[in-house]
């Protein structure tokens, strides 16, 4: 059963999370560039306090149908991913990203996101 | 030299946010379906995107200048972007490329980027480095007065002896 769930879409880009039980499910869609930075931001800064909130133990991330991501919105993911890092063993939890080999952005970026943490995070194509 | 065709364009275009995706798209597109490496064609659509949202944050002035030359096999391109901006940015700008054209690891590079760019809004220099590691681009800077070109390009392979 869905406990919370947060949705947003802007232009070109869509953003849904679903939290059950201590897991949350986070859809990306579109393009995330320079025109949906802001609110990719507070959209990931709800996810992590609903995560901290829930004592989530994983937050999987479908970025399948996400055509593009720009650097200033992967700096929200580097927010994200450095600041569950900065949180005590008991208020971390991983970041499984689920990707698409055919999207060409998406093995390098999120391969170099995963290098920030490998210890929380995985990456499925 | 490349046995394909050889692909360029020019386009003077604002440099306002919501041009960067629309550009990159034309780019894209345009460029698939003459060009048998999509992976090439990402390489270069990453830079068009970074250098244009570059100049869309901090160009002074409602031009830039693009343009694209693309080898159809993928070996050779080049991707430049003309704009004027601040001399401010300009030393930035030049501080940051140079740390990129300096280091032999772009990956390692990269990291260290995104491991800066935390808690900084602008100016993390993160979608250059980007351009370097994962579009496997070399970068260049020139400037004349306040007016900035940022190339970003990779020569033909050179071919290996047997």
């Amino acid at each position: 059963m869905t406990s919370w769930a947060e949705n947003m879409k802007e232009n070109d880009f869509s953003a849904e999370a679903n939290a059950s039980e201590r897991r949350i499910q986070v859809t990306l869609s579109g393009t995330a560039d320079l025109t949906v930075r802001s609110q990719l931001d507070r959209f990931l800064r709800d996810v992590h306090g609903e995560a901290q909130r829930s004592r989530a133990e994983e937050v999987t991330v479908d970025v399948r149908a996400l055509e593009f991501m720009n650097s200033s919105c992967l700096k929200c993911f580097v927010w994200w991913i450095s600041t569950v890092q900065e949180q005590t063993t008991e208020g971390r939890y991983r970041i499984v990203f689920v990707s698409s080999p055919t999207v060409y952005w998406q093995r390098r970026s999120l391969n170099a996101l995963a290098c920030l943490a490998n210890e929380l995070i995985t990456v499925q194509a | 030299m490349s046995d394909g065709p050889t692909l360029s364009f020019g386009l003077q275009i604002q440099p306002q946010s919501r041009m960067v995706s629309i550009v990159r798209r034309f780019v894209e597109e345009s460029f698939e379906k003459l060009v048998g490496d999509p992976e090439a064609v990402f390489r270069v659509s990453l830079a068009v995107h970074e250098l244009l949202e570059n100049a869309a944050k901090y160009a002074v002035g409602d031009k830039a200048g693009l343009s694209v030359y693309f080898e159809s096999d993928g070996a050779a391109a080049s991707i430049k972007l003309t704009n004027e901006t601040t001399p401010e940015h300009i030393r930035r700008l030049r501080a940051c490329i140079d740390e990129i054209q300096a280091s032999d690891e772009p990956g390692e590079l990269y990291q260290a980027f995104m491991r800066r760019s935390f808690g900084l809004q602008n100016e993390s220099g993160l979608g250059l480095a980007r351009i370097r590691a994962e579009g496997e681009l070399n970068l260049s800077l020139e400037t004349q007065g306040t007016t900035v070109t940022i190339t970003a390009s990779c020569l033909p392979h050179k071919e290996t002896q047997p």
